[in-house]
């Protein structure tokens, strides 16, 4: 088997794992998909290192950091450090302001409405705060792999989803009333 | 005002339910593909350039440039051949009838429908799972014989992949040409000449020269 045929058995089964987090990551469907291909020739390069047999968290690895390269160049602004030690309440200030997309309250009591509202509030979040609850929550992805693929330490990864749980959860208290 | 899940230490239903799973779309599912086969072929070109060195490089660019300067004055083997298979898929696409005269995606119904009909046994194979369907296959006459050729449809394009024997012919790896706005593939392996052709991107052949490759005939 060639190395092309290997690769496409082993990893490109993952694509939409890799385009689900690059479109978080991006939050926009063009751009997630020139990440995702970057992504795939870097990892079709790096395919002979690739170590352990589930590829999904290798790729995922080089899928955030095509990401990061992505939001560096195109979006720095995106690309802010967390504080992991500061208390929660300086990082509400940051994304609790954005102006609602949507404020028009009968479209908020739609069926669609907490799709819309979660995934609205979702972008709204810190990158660093939206990565790891994508990788948890939508992708089911274990403590041990986040940490692996965000290069940072377990105990960080769980801080972050606990965070990030809570500024979801207030950033949709803040449009719900607004739209009430 | 409606209550908010509260959090949980196994995980938060509201986004697991309620965030989208954006699943990648078909066309970057295409494009990944092109672009890896692409990167695949480019990575050979390479190996074979450090493999003789930099002299023998240095005196391919030369040859190249004798070739070129050949082909300019008279069209080579390679390309007259190409415009006999850019020929012959354009007739089989003119009408009804014409592409196949046996009509299966079984190549244990296509395989020995050959025999009797040609001096040699085509190899017949399947390569679905490369995304190119088996449609069927019929006797064409290219390079002044006969020849079989199998045809395979990879979403809404057909391509003819024209196969027949070539006495003490190395195996040689696929070169992708283009005539007329058609791309063609050419290879060999197992003493037998491949030549694909179809109207879809050149790059988009080579998962068939691939998928060929990879099963026993």
């Amino acid at each position: 088997m060639t190395r092309l045929a290997r690769f496409e058995k082993s990893v490109l089964p993952h694509l939409d794992a890799a385009y689900n987090l690059a479109r978080w990551l991006t939050r926009n469907d063009h751009d997630a998909q020139d990440v995702v291909q970057d992504a795939f020739l870097r990892a079709f390069r790096l395919f002979e290192g690739m170590r352990g047999s589930d590829a999904r968290p290798w790729l995922l690895a080089i899928v955030r950091n095509a990401g990061y390269s992505w939001l560096e160049k195109n979006r720095p602004g995106d690309v802010v450090a967390l504080d992991d030690a500061a208390p929660l309440s300086s990082d509400i200030e940051t994304v609790g302001h954005a102006a609602p997309a949507e404020t028009n309250p009968e479209v908020i009591l739609l069926q669609s409405a907490n799709r819309k509202l979660v995934n609205q509030a979702l972008e709204e979040l810190p990158v660093g705060y939206r990565e790891v609850l994508v990788m948890r929550e939508i992708e089911d992805l274990s403590y041990k792999e986040i940490a692996a693929i965000a290069g940072v330490p377990i105990g960080t990864v769980m801080s972050r989803l606990a965070r990030g749980r809570e500024l979801l959860r207030r950033v949709i208290e803040v449009r719900m009333r607004k739209a009430s | 005002m409606r209550m908010i899940p509260t959090n949980d230490s196994a995980g938060d239903p509201m986004i697991a339910r309620d965030a989208t799973y954006h699943r990648a779309p078909d066309e970057l599912r295409e494009r990944v593909r092109m672009s890896l086969a692409a990167a695949h072929h480019a990575d050979r070109a390479p190996r074979l350039a450090r493999t003789f060195g930099l002299a023998a490089a240095f005196a391919t660019v030369a040859l190249v440039s004798w070739n070129v300067a050949l082909m300019t004055a008279q069209p080579s083997a390679d390309d007259l051949r190409a415009r006999e298979i850019v020929t012959a898929h354009v007739r089989s696409l003119m009408g009804a009838g014409h592409l196949n005269d046996v009509a299966s995606s079984d190549r244990h119904t296509v395989k020995p429908w050959f025999a009797g009909k040609l001096d040699f046994a085509p190899p017949v194979q399947d390569a679905a799972a490369a995304g190119f369907e088996l449609t069927g296959g019929r006797l064409d006459y290219v390079d002044g014989r006969a020849v079989a050729a199998l045809t395979y449809r990879s979403r809404q394009h057909v391509v003819n992949l024209f196969v027949w024997p070539v006495a003490g012919a190395r195996d040689a790896e696929p070169v992708a040409l283009s005539r007329q706005g058609y791309a063609l593939l050419h290879w060999v392996r197992g003493g037998m000449e491949y030549w694909a052709v179809t109207d879809m991107a050149s790059a988009q052949l080579a998962p068939l020269a691939e998928a060929l490759k990879g099963s026993a005939p």
